[in-house]
């Protein structure tokens, strides 16, 4: 009994390390180059460099980053998936707010979708994104228009996600709230530190406690950081936001 | 050095220690692995619940139109009844009888839906009808959130029971956490790679 379970965890090794391979090697992602990441090369410069621009107002203004892919090739993948997996590679929107929004063009597979992060699901809906793409999108595609059509695609999004204004304006508002003063911040800070001190020379416990919870905290630190750089490079990068499949799709 | 101060020195050590051993051989890995699947078993139930919701309002609109569909029209009602009956709750999620039983359910409902969507198509009245229209994209994009939480579920299962059978959760498994048993894994079957086409 024991040889033979011992063989089975190595095999159970064996299919968890392929599993990952395999969905490591799945599908390759275009590099998050820019705010319009134009693979299959679709997009007239002029359009390009106007869209950039508003994309950049945008995330200036609201914090939302919104980015335009196009892609050679869904590598034989249906665009839903490979729009959410793409989404989450890239990591659209900041962490805490999930605030992206991409707009994913395959010209091969005639396929266009809009995928929308968790945070502006009840902003730019699924019917919402329907409509952006059959009025403005597919019509211009079905004439050979990328540019054109792209670009009503990009306006109408913005459109529909900074109307609803009251829902951004009113967040810096509400920081501001609850924003502490330094004084405050400093009697808090004194204060625990004292409540340690005062702790650690009354009750030997205390000192062993606080002295594992420094160790803890060290280690824990010293294994994450390694981790903790993300992106870089100095250009633009994804915020850490994740999406689950909001959205709509439609073709051409 | 007194003899008391020396023992509580070695005794220190030894918590130190322990807490350090604990924390650094992956103690946490498994109630971690355990919550993050059952959060994303949440999500796939929100979002089949989700779909449940939107029915009666689309069952009533294509009702609008096309009355003389009434056999497709209450195959949905009913499918609708029986999937939001069967519900699971988190510590059934290794019962694979009941993971079947509640995926059984959800695939007749995606069926009866096929079914009143395809027989639309006949309309043209309800085809172009806004509201119906509307419906449809939210039923097409409810379809896509089940298929990612349902990847994303499949994903956290195997996440956690591969930490349950293999170095070092293999040895919490077998002492402090013997209760806790390996999930059902849910049938990769149909939505989970592609999501169901609603075709308008």
């Amino acid at each position: 009994m024991p040889r033979l379970g011992w063989q089975r965890h190595i095999a159970a090794v064996i299919v968890a390390l392929a599993c990952t391979i395999a969905a490591a090697v799945a599908l390759t992602f275009p590099p998050l180059s820019g705010r319009v990441v134009d693979q299959a090369n679709i997009i007239s410069a002029d359009v390009r460099s106007a869209i950039e621009v508003k994309l950049g107002d945008l995330e200036a203004k609201s914090g939302i980053q919104l980015v335009v892919a196009t892609v050679a090739s869904l590598e034989g993948q249906e665009i839903e998936p490979y729009a959410n997996e793409l989404f989450r590679h890239w990591q659209l929107g900041q962490k805490d707010k999930n605030n992206g929004v991409l707009l994913l063009v395959a010209p091969k597979e005639h396929r266009v979708r809009i995928e929308v992060g968790y945070g502006l699901e009840g902003t730019l809906t699924d019917a919402l994104s329907k409509v952006i793409i059959t009025n403005a999108i597919t019509p211009r595609f079905k004439d050979g228009d990328f540019s054109g059509g792209i670009s009503r695609g990009v306006d109408d999004i913005i459109t529909a996600l900074t109307t609803d204004a009251s829902e951004w304006q009113a967040r810096p508002a509400l920081r501001l709230d609850f924003q502490p003063t330094d004084k405050m911040i400093n009697l808090l800070i004194a204060f625990i530190v004292i409540a340690i001190i005062t702790g650690m020379i009354i009750s030997p416990g205390f000192r062993w406690f606080m002295l594992n919870v420094m160790i803890d905290i060290l280690l824990s630190a010293a294994t994450s950081g390694s981790s903790s750089s993300s992106g870089g490079g100095g250009g633009f990068s994804g915020g850490g936001g994740s999406s689950g499949g909001g959205g709509a799709s439609g073709s051409w | 050095m007194t003899s008391s101060s020396l023992s509580r020195l070695r005794a220190g050590l030894i918590a130190v220690l322990l807490g350090l051993t604990v924390s650094a051989c992956g103690y946490n890995t498994i109630p971690t692995a355990e919550e993050q699947a059952k959060a994303k078993w949440a999500d796939v139930q929100n979002n089949y619940q989700r779909r449940a919701d939107l029915i009666p309002n689309l069952v009533a609109t294509v009702q609008g139109f096309a009355k003389q569909e009434r056999e497709v029209l209450t195959g949905v009602v009913e499918a609708r009844a029986k999937a939001t009956q069967v519900k699971i709750d988190v510590s059934q999620l290794s019962d694979p009888e009941k993971l079947k039983q509640f995926q059984d359910a959800q695939n007749q409902l995606s069926g009866a839906l096929g079914r009143l969507l395809a027989v639309s198509e006949r309309y043209p009245e309800l085809k172009s009808n806004q509201n119906f229209l509307a419906l449809q994209s939210q039923l097409e994009g409810t379809e896509n959130r089940i298929a990612v939480a349902r990847r994303d579920y499949i994903e956290a299962v195997r996440v956690y029971n591969t930490t349950l059978k293999t170095f070092p959760g293999l040895l919490w498994a077998a002492t402090f956490f013997r209760n806790n048993k390996p999930m059902a894994e849910f049938a990769a079957n149909e939505g989970a790679q592609t999501p169901p086409q609603v075709k308008f």
